[in-house]
């Protein structure tokens, strides 16, 4: 096997969807060359967040193999996900790198006992054999603060949303993947329990070492669990770098309206000035240069027919013209 | 002065299902009092019964809903009523031009076949006779004020995005300029950058209008950003009421407390936890207070009797024997 310092190596993944057939055919970038990676050996929360249609999901599914990239490569641990057969893709691939969907409710077959699905995954990756697999479900329910007496013999409307949330965490922990991909995974869970699955999270990157590419909208959890957080609009990471540096003083202008029309929960620092909507979101997927250009504030002619090259600036990667090579700033 | 009181309001429902009967108390023994003018808001997690408050108030009771007691009470001015006697030809009067709604996906009030001006014109016509020319200039003239383009008049709802339908569909609920607007999670199936500008329009119109919000949704951040006043929801109660800068500085009640205090904030990594447990299903609930299998303070008292809303001072009201004693 290839050696290789990189847990996750994404490289100028594209994918285009096309809409309709025959004569009435468009094409949906929704993702445009978008690169990152991720170390071995460094665990960390990585979070992918923007607005909806801003291609963070599609990203999520190619890099679980669900669907395949139109051109650029993924890399896991050294080695690219479309070359893998359909043995490694199942025995090697599909046990290191697990998923967790948004609504827990929508995960389970409500006909179907909850449980079975944790037997499934142990015995069809063949962690465990019919006799111990309860040890092994045990050991990853105890994980997440469950346990197996717990939830033996129940279907999904015997638990909340929170707990659910949980089982399916405990269903991917199973295979001791090294990487989860979790879509969107508290925005079902009610408020008062919401915390407690990103602690979990937490506790999972330092105590297992499992690395998660937390996928978000909501930029509050996104700043309370991750390491690096990545900005996609339109198909783009517009900024990637330390969340803290990201998030409390954002560079990027994208990133800036972003941070500001989160609801601070503090109604001593309510919502200062205002801002524009804008009214047709069609044309920014398919304007030429910078996506954001139509409602950015300090929009430049060149910033309409030219896309922005990656720039390294105070620790983070900003896709933006206004740090462009007129100021010299530039790192190839 | 009050413009909606509700009192002792109780809402279940009950479905009877060969022989097993079935009863989901969704709101129990709710009494408040919203004041002229301002945004009230109602917080709550998802089955706590805060939709099911609104369509009491609102007057909307189908079965298996049922009022098992209690009052609404409006006072509109030139207009006052209990909303449960109303005739029915008297409700659809009152409803879109003195009460409103704002539901929280705004396909199910759209039509999907028919244009943005076609649902304009029969919620105008229903209330109001008026001439071509004159329908047009005040469906545009209100449009224009809420910053919308008037063009969205000529298109189907599936022709605009996610966020300018909700404004439509605001714009659709304040036309007849209500006195009381309901507003039903309208934000939250929305962007954030959209959702800044949803309740960026709905604080305009308020202030416009000079008329009353009643806000819901989960969204706590929300509340601390345009609510004057807000009620806390568990399991059907009403369990804390205060004004907003007073219920995110001292809440009472322990389950406030773990809400409040849970909350992520962007710039502030320290540890955050969740309340213990899960909320209780409404069709069986505990005993006693129904956050006392949560709670940690927990005293034998709370497992037998419920505490009831009291005032603590401050206008600030909690049901918890624990902080009730204090105050």
């Amino acid at each position: 096997m290839e050696q290789n310092n990189k847990l996750l190596d994404v490289k100028n993944l594209i994918k285009v969807f096309v809409i309709g057939s025959g004569f009435v055919r468009s094409k949906i970038t929704a993702v445009e060359n978008v690169s990152f990676e991720l170390q071995m050996n460094k665990p960390e929360i990585f979070t992918l967040a923007g607005e909806s249609g801003s291609g963070k999901t599609t990203l999520a599914r190619m890099i679980l193999g669900f669907i395949p990239p139109t051109s650029g490569s993924i890399s896991y641990k050294g080695k690219e996900i479309s070359k893998l057969n359909g043995r490694e893709m199942e025995l090697w691939f599909m046990k290191e790198v697990q998923p967790v969907f948004q609504n827990p409710f929508e995960t389970f077959n409500p006909l179907k006992k909850v449980d079975s699905y944790l037997y499934e995954t142990a015995i069809n990756y063949g962690i465990a054999s019919k006799k111990d697999a309860h040890k092994f479900i045990d050991e990853s329910l105890n994980l997440v603060g469950l346990s197996l007496q717990e939830v033996a013999g129940r279907y999904p409307h015997e638990f909340s949303g929170g707990q659910l949330q949980r089982i399916s965490i405990a269903r991917a922990l199973i295979t001791k993947p090294s990487l989860l991909i979790a879509d969107e995974p508290v925005s079902m869970v009610d408020a008062s329990l919401k915390m407690s699955i990103c602690n979990l999270f937490k506790e999972l990157k330092e105590r297992q070492g499992v690395s998660i590419i937390y996928i978000t909208h909501d930029l509050a959890t996104a700043y309370y669990v991750s390491d690096r957080i990545a900005i996609m609009f339109r198909g783009n990471i517009v900024e990637l770098g330390p969340v803290e540096k990201i998030l409390t003083d954002p560079k990027h202008p994208y990133t800036k309206v972003l941070r500001d029309s989160v609801p601070e929960p503090d109604p001593e620092r309510r919502w200062q000035g205002r801002i524009e909507l804008s009214s047709f979101e069609e044309r920014e997927y398919q304007s030429k240069g910078c996506r954001f250009a139509g409602r950015c504030p300090y929009v430049m002619d060149i910033c309409k027919n030219k896309l922005p090259e990656d720039i390294l600036l105070d620790g983070r990667m900003v896709k933006c013209h206004l740090y462009g090579s007129d100021s010299n700033k530039t790192v190839s | 002065m009050s413009i909606l009181r509700a009192e002792r309001l109780k809402a279940y429902y009950i479905s009877e299902i060969f022989g097993i009967k079935r009863t989901v108390r969704a709101v129990d023994e709710v009494s408040m009092d919203v004041d002229n003018n301002e945004i009230f808001g109602i917080a709550g997690e998802s089955g706590c019964g805060k939709s099911t408050l609104i369509k009491a108030l609102l007057g909307i009771v189908k079965p298996p809903l049922t009022i098992l007691g209690g009052e609404v009470n409006y006072d509109l001015g030139d207009k006052r009523f209990n909303i449960f006697s109303l005739s029915q030809k008297e409700s659809k009067n009152i409803r879109w031009e003195y009460i409103s709604y704002i539901p929280q996906s705004s396909m199910s009030v759209l039509n999907p076949v028919r244009r943005i001006r076609d649902s304009f014109k029969s919620f105008i016509n229903a209330h109001k006779k008026m001439g071509k020319s004159e329908f047009n200039s005040l469906v545009e003239e209100h449009l224009n004020l809420l910053g919308l383009p008037t063009e969205v008049l000529n298109a189907y709802p599936h022709q605009l995005s996610g966020g300018m339908r909700q404004r439509v569909t605001i714009a659709l609920a304040t036309i007849l300029r209500p006195k009381v607007i309901f507003a039903d999670e309208p934000s939250t199936a929305l962007d954030v950058v959209v959702q800044r500008g949803v309740i960026q329009l709905l604080k305009d119109i308020q202030q416009e209008q000079k008329n009353t919000i009643i806000l819901v949704t989960h969204d706590m951040a929300i509340h601390a950003n345009i609510c004057d006043r807000i009620a806390i929801m568990y399991a059907g109660k009403i369990i804390e009421e205060a004004k907003t800068q007073e219920i995110f500085k001292h809440p009472l009640h322990p389950y406030t407390k773990y809400l409040i205090g849970s909350l992520p904030r962007i710039g502030d990594k320290s540890y955050r936890v969740s309340a213990p447990g899960s909320p209780p299903p409404l069709s069986n609930l505990p005993s006693g207070c129904s956050f006392h299998p949560r709670c940690p303070y927990i005293t034998e008292r709370c497992k037998s009797d419920a505490p009831s809303l009291v005032e603590v001072g401050n206008n600030h009201k909690v049901a918890c024997f624990l902080a009730s004693k204090e105050g």
